[in-house]
């Protein structure tokens, strides 16, 4: 047997994918957002929904993610955090975040990006301060790694668009889930 | 690329479930509900045989080897296997299915019309896989 | 307002003139995004018509907002005037800056006058979409065609714009046609004949 292909570098992996201009992304997301605002009324109620829609990605995204780079299973949290903020930003949305501000336990840790594509052309208006409009994303960490056995609480704390320096996001391993014989009598 | 005459390819998903079976000329030996219960059993034979490795951290059987087919399986870290029953011998089946894996996540995951860990009725998917399959056949006769 | 929508970002678009082609996001990331639009507007509607035409309103707000960016960034803020040009800027410009290429095919319809079609082999937003049985003949690109009729609308040039599979002979899948009929306050003389790019 051929010994598993070697995990990609980010840029390589970006280079290996085939890509959009990140135009068509950005105002297709602007789009979502609008409907959401119509839909719902509430800024609450939106930014649940895109979280819940970044979920839902997530937990269908992470398949391709493992699919393509070539990981293999992370020894631990911090790994884990490592692969995403190199190769998963990297692979999906060419920017790179930054971990940073681990707590002592190793279980929470922060992604900071500097480059957002989800954002340009965007200005709050006035009536929709409580949006978190990058929702989509913190939804798409939680539903990706949630299918790899971590459960996490994801939280935006610093965002460019309410005039933050950067986008920082705020990851905590809440429970994982021991990879082992997983049924049990009761099941 | 594979180059190897497979009998048959099976998807389950991670609790087990049957969500994609093919046929390739296994002669109508299985039916849906052989499928279905072969499906089942594989499922619970993969997760026995991490229980019964010496070793920690493994991940199941990969191949599995008998006197008339082999049964190669890939599990993905999500927990979606895929396995294929082929001739003895058969090379780079591993290959392939992680094509097979990679064509999944195109053409089921990001089909909105495709709902999770549900039998995956995707006609990309069919003719995606069809095309692999095709390659793989001519890759077999031009050996 | 939420996305291009104020002079002060046209400004900083007309600021970096390079952006366009600059930035780039791996397909999947659009066609998951995609995916999840048409999941979330399904949760939304009774009936396949009624998602047309949410799909076809998202579309409409891309539509109008890349008119307003490649105005200021292609055209020196001239907006096209002549029908013909419209449909000529849309099927070269406006396809290839959202989808990488010129469309394969801008033609004018053969029944009636002010009918036009722009057809693609493959539409990007439906190059992992397989449309389930029972859901007849729904097409996704009903985004593509909002984003159409967004354009021109906002060019001052109002039309019904609805998309369309059309089986190719000898090949499996079916092309995506984009119908545009245009109203009928279109003035005629915006309306001149000449050869229509292919």
């Amino acid at each position: 047997m051929p010994p598993p292909a070697a995990p990609k570098s980010g840029d390589a992996l970006f280079a290996s994918v085939e890509r959009v201009n990140a135009e068509l992304f950005t105002l297709t997301y602007g789009a979502i957002v609008r409907q959401l605002l119509t839909d719902l009324e509430e800024v609450e109620e939106v930014n649940k929904q895109l979280d819940q829609m970044g979920y839902n990605i997530g937990t269908r995204l992470v398949d391709e993610f493992l699919a393509k780079s070539n990981v293999s299973r992370c020894a631990d949290f911090k790994e884990t955090a490592d692969v995403i903020a190199k190769l998963g930003f990297k692979m999906f949305l060419g920017v790179t975040a930054t971990v940073t501000n681990w707590d002592a336990e190793g279980t929470s840790c922060s992604f900071v990006l500097e480059d957002n594509p989800l954002v340009d052309f965007v200005e709050l208006p006035d009536t929709c301060q409580g949006l978190q409009y990058c929702n989509v994303l913190s939804g798409v960490i939680r539903g990706a790694l949630e299918m790899v056995s971590m459960k996490t609480e994801v939280t935006w704390v610093r965002d460019m668009l309410r005039g933050d320096d950067a986008y920082e996001m705020r990851v905590k391993l809440t429970k994982q889930v021991p990879e082992e014989y997983p049924y049990k009598d009761d099941d | 690329m594979a180059s190897a005459a497979i009998y048959s390819l099976f998807i389950i998903n991670k609790s087990g479930g049957l969500i994609y079976y093919k046929d390739y000329g296994s002669a109508g030996r299985t039916d849906t509900n052989d499928s279905l219960r072969l499906a089942s059993l594989w499922h619970s034979m993969h997760a026995i045989s991490q229980q019964l490795s010496p070793t920690p951290g493994c991940a199941g059987i990969d191949l599995l080897q008998a006197d008339n087919f082999d049964l190669h399986c890939f599990q993905s870290l999500t927990g979606t296997k895929f396995f294929a029953v082929c001739e003895t011998g058969a090379q780079n089946i591993e290959v392939l299915l992680k094509v097979i894996y990679e064509l999944y996540t195109d053409f089921v995951l990001k089909n909105p019309f495709y709902e999770m860990e549900m039998p995956i009725r995707c006609e990309l998917f069919d003719l995606n896989l069809a095309q692999v399959i095709q390659k793989d056949r001519v890759a077999l006769l031009g050996r | 307002m939420i996305g291009v929508g104020k002079a002060k970002q046209y400004a900083n678009v007309l600021d970096k003139p390079l952006s366009r082609g600059r930035q780039e996001v791996s397909l999947s990331a659009f066609a998951f995004l995609f995916s999840e639009m048409v999941q979330y507007n399904q949760t939304q509607v009774d009936n396949i018509a009624e998602l047309e035409r949410r799909l076809e309103d998202a579309g409409y707000a891309v539509g109008a907002r890349v008119l307003e960016l490649l105005c200021h960034r292609e055209k020196g803020n001239k907006r096209e005037i002549r029908l013909l040009h419209i449909l000529g800027f849309i099927h070269s410009t406006v396809w290839k800056v959202l989808f990488g290429k010129g469309a394969d095919s801008l033609e004018k319809g053969t029944e009636h006058e002010d009918e036009y079609m722009i057809s693609e082999k493959e539409l990007l937003v439906n190059r992992f979409i397989s449309i389930p049985k029972d859901m007849g003949a729904f097409n996704c690109g009903a985004f593509v065609a909002g984003i159409v009729r967004g354009v021109l609308e906002n060019a001052g040039f109002p039309a019904v714009v609805t998309a369309h599979f059309v089986p190719i002979e000898g090949q499996q899948r079916p092309r995506t046609t984009i119908l545009i009929k245009f109203a009928e306050e279109v003035p005629d003389a915006y309306m001149f004949f000449s050869p229509v790019v292919h």
